[in-house]
């Protein structure tokens, strides 16, 4: 039974705190690439800091879990679901196209609504909701990897993927 | 309408007397003056005259923002603080800048800048939520430092808001306050929190959650990870990959919106060696010399907390204390001996180190202006020696600050602080101080200097990666001159100085207007491409690509000669400007051996090379005014009228 619900492992982004300098381009290399503009609101990755508190920065980005509920939900709810998992990367997808906007994929996510990586925009008067996708299509892999100066994110591939994260 | 990029089209006017907000449309100014310091330039021109004093209600308090501010290019973070400064001395419309991350957030609520004029009848901050803003009162948070002020409305607003404010310096009108954001960043130079203060304006916190168009997005972002690929910033070849970046107390930390390996050193809780705090603050761009490391760390929270400009403080105000403890003037204060060296000072790195107790005492005299020495010092060292020991500490100013003009002297090989920059390549920035209302060593000369320094194969003990015999053919394609990077040629022919002089000034326009950060751009070397050559059109393209408007890197830097030519029409215009004063920077400040080199400057043949300066810049010769043929070859011909009118005209 479980079998049958099993989807193929993704690939994921992996978040250095020790080599993160918050300069927040990967923000805005993710927005400008997903939706040609400059905009950390709507950016799949955001790098949450406070310089008055004695921590190290944090990314808030999706896990791309093995049992990713956000996929599970919207796969139970709706005939035509609007998540999908990408082949070439295993990444779990919102086709906004599709996504009629309930936001029980956000409900279900482990990691909401502390750290939100589903988050929902409107477009052309629709609420749609939007994750981060890997940059699927993208042949240099995810944007915000490669235009991080400091060496802080990383692109792990599926087959290259351990563990449960 | 057509869309507008880049830009989001409108600048926030705020009347703090009458209350009212509303709103100016930026792209009336934007095709002439591109944004942050080239639209401020224009609306003082209109806007603030001969009149208006740093701390009058009709001066204009500008914080501007550009089309290019919280875009992926790399330093797009920074802020433009224009006014007429009150540091500067005597008061002068002035610039500061800042990095962080409040721009993009004004960015981001749909502002290119905001202008705040007239004066609040009590204490208020400023509200910025995406479009809507409102006045509030300042009364929990008046007397309050930068920092607790931060966390207090990040209290009330919410985590997510970025604040800029001015400490109790601000409130208290010491012209060596600074408007501060987050523990690091400040607008640091002219004294522009004290014109908050004078404003009753304590702060201003900004939510935004917009974002900014880009008219080519496919294409700008290529630029971008093209730039991120390449590195090579003034900084040099290095890349912050190779670098460490923490450690178990510490993490590097950047402006925001950049790549390039320039980065603070952000501290956390460090234990206070005269407050029993625990310090959570970063240190980058300047330092205090003091005896030790816990106690340097405190004092850069210590002066950001109390909104001083500690750039002045440690590398002004206690020199020349102690050179005036050398001439038998004071000894003490407050019973604490001012700590200096057996030997005279001569440089910046003559002086003694002070110990944490004597700078927490001295810091907080100043930013309470308390007791006489306290209240002087407050107005920075060039006020200061007016007041204290009947003047005596007057000339002892003469080593630190060019033209007595209230700005340490840096990055022209003399005083001290900064980098180190050889013979004869300060020749060039001496000109630049000469001309300029500030420190030039911020926005203009700043990419000249890191430049020489890291790149070109040898100049003092340096050696940058390019190779020797490609130097004077890049100096020829940048600077369309073969002597400006040949460290072989000295005063003769005068447009080796002078050509980079106006180059790095006017690119300086335009990075202070698009905005971007004079550490990154503009770019001229690359240790990686064949030539040794930078893509030196960068700028343009990413301007281009960013607002749709297409515009070359000449069409840009003749932008910025209009910018730089119409704060030159202020100078003239509102305060007198001309030759003599321009001249009297190098009889003060500059009449003594460089640092490094020993070299001195020769008056004589130096004045050939600030002629040269005023030939090529279109300026009168003998006055050191813009001429009538420049300004309406600029497309400023209503400001040559009016230079005309007052007899000004070159």
């Amino acid at each position: 039974m479980i079998s049958e619900f099993k989807v193929q492992r993704s690939g994921v982004i992996i978040f250095d705190e020790k080599r993160c300098v918050e300069c927040r381009e990967c923000e805005v290399a993710c927005s400008l690439f997903h939706e040609g503009e400059c905009n950390p609101s709507l950016s799949r990755i955001r790098i949450i800091f406070d310089d008055f508190i004695p921590r190290f920065p944090s990314a808030v980005v999706c896990k791309q879990c093995d049992w990713p509920a956000c996929y599970y939900a919207c796969l139970s709810l709706h005939e035509n679901p609007a998540i999908y998992i990408d082949e070439r990367t295993g990444a779990r997808v919102i086709d906004e196209n599709r996504c009629l906007g309930c936001g029980e994929c956000a409900r279900a996510c482990p990691l909401m609504p502390e750290n939100p990586v589903i988050k929902h925009k409107v477009v052309n008067g629709r609420r749609v909701y939007f994750k981060c996708d890997l940059c699927k299509d993208r042949e240099d892999g995810p944007v915000c990897v490669e235009i991080c100066p400091s060496g802080a994110l990383t692109y792990i591939p599926a087959n290259q993927r351990r563990g449960l994260k | 309408m057509t869309e507008i990029y880049g830009w989001t089209g409108k600048i926030l006017r705020i009347d703090l007397t009458r209350k009212k907000i509303t709103t100016v449309d930026t792209m009336k100014y934007a095709r002439m003056y591109i944004g942050g310091v080239g639209i401020a330039a224009r609306i003082a021109w209109e806007e603030i005259g001969p009149e208006v004093g740093p701390f009058d209600p009709e001066n204009r308090l500008m914080i501007m923002v550009g089309p290019l501010t919280g875009t992926l290019a790399s330093g797009s973070c920074r802020v433009e603080v224009l006014g007429v400064a009150p540091q500067q001395h005597p008061p002068c419309f002035s610039r500061s800048g800042m990095g962080g991350h409040w721009g993009p957030e004004l960015k981001y609520a749909g502002f290119d800048g905001i202008i705040i004029q007239g004066r609040a009848e009590k204490p208020v901050y400023i509200w910025i939520d995406d479009g809507d803003v409102e006045i509030l009162s300042a009364k929990d948070i008046w007397g309050l430092g930068t920092y607790a002020t931060t966390k207090t409305l990040r209290s009330i607003h919410g985590d997510d808001v970025r604040v800029i404010s001015c400490g109790p310096a601000g409130e208290n009108l010491c012209r060596i306050a600074i408007i501060q954001t987050e523990t690091e960043n400040a607008a640091g130079q002219g004294g522009f929190g004290a014109v908050m203060g004078s404003k009753n304006l304590k702060a201003i916190a900004v939510r935004g959650s917009g974002g900014v168009k880009i008219a080519r997005p496919k294409e700008f972002l290529s630029l971008c990870l093209k730039q991120s690929r390449e590195g090579n910033s003034p900084h040099g070849p290095k890349s912050l990959r190779e670098m460490n970046i923490s450690g178990p107390n510490f993490r590097r930390r950047k402006c925001g919106f950049c790549l390039s390996v320039c980065s603070g050193m952000l501290w956390m809780d460090v234990q206070g060696e005269f407050l029993p705090a625990l310090y959570t603050t970063e240190q980058m761009c300047y330092g205090f010399n003091v005896t030790s490391e816990r106690g340097r760390i405190e004092a850069r929270a210590l002066v950001g907390n109390y909104g001083i400009n500690g750039w002045e403080v440690s590398y002004g105000i206690i020199p020349w204390l102690q050179l005036c403890k050398q001439h038998n003037l004071i000894k003490e204060i407050d019973g604490m001996e001012i700590p200096a060296p057996e030997k005279p000072i001569r440089y910046l790195r003559d002086c003694a180190p002070v110990t944490p107790e004597f700078l927490a005492m001295l810091l907080r005299k100043i930013a309470y202006r308390e007791g006489p020495i306290g209240d002087a010092l407050a107005d920075g060292a060039c006020y200061a020696a007016e007041r204290l020991f009947g003047g005596k500490g007057k000339p002892l100013l003469d080593r630190i600050y060019p033209r007595h003009a209230g700005q340490v002297e840096h990055w022209a090989g003399h005083w001290g602080p900064g980098g180190n920059i050889y013979w004869p390549m300060w020749l060039t920035t001496v000109l630049q101080w000469c001309v300029d209302t500030r420190d030039p060593a911020s926005d203009t000369s700043h990419s000249w200097t890191s430049h020489v320094q890291r790149y070109l194969p040898k100049i003092g003990p340096y050696r940058g990666p390019i190779p020797p015999e490609r130097i004077r053919e890049i100096s020829m394609k940048v600077y369309g001159d073969p002597n400006v990077l040949d460290p072989s040629v000295e005063y003769d022919p005068p447009e080796a100085r002078a050509i980079p002089a106006i180059w790095h000034t006017d690119m300086g326009m335009v990075v202070d207007s698009l905005i971007l950060c004079d550490s990154e751009y503009p770019r001229i070397f690359s240790s990686t491409s064949k030539d040794g050559m930078a893509d030196i059109e960068l700028m343009a393209k990413l301007f281009s690509a960013c607002t749709g408007v297409d515009m070359s890197m000449n069409e840009l830097r003749k932008a910025g000669e209009r910018i730089f030519n119409l704060l030159r029409a202020i100078d003239v215009r509102n305060y007198g400007r001309s030759r003599r004063i321009d001249e009297s920077t190098i009889d003060v400040g500059f009449n003594y051996p460089g640092k490094d080199d020993g070299k001195m400057l020769d008056k004589r043949k130096f004045l050939k090379l600030l002629e040269k300066y005023y030939e090529l810049r279109g300026w009168n010769k003998e006055s050191g005014w813009p001429t009538r043929e420049k300004l309406e070859e600029l497309g400023l011909k209503d400001v040559a009228d009016e230079l005309e009118r007052i007899g000004r005209i070159g």
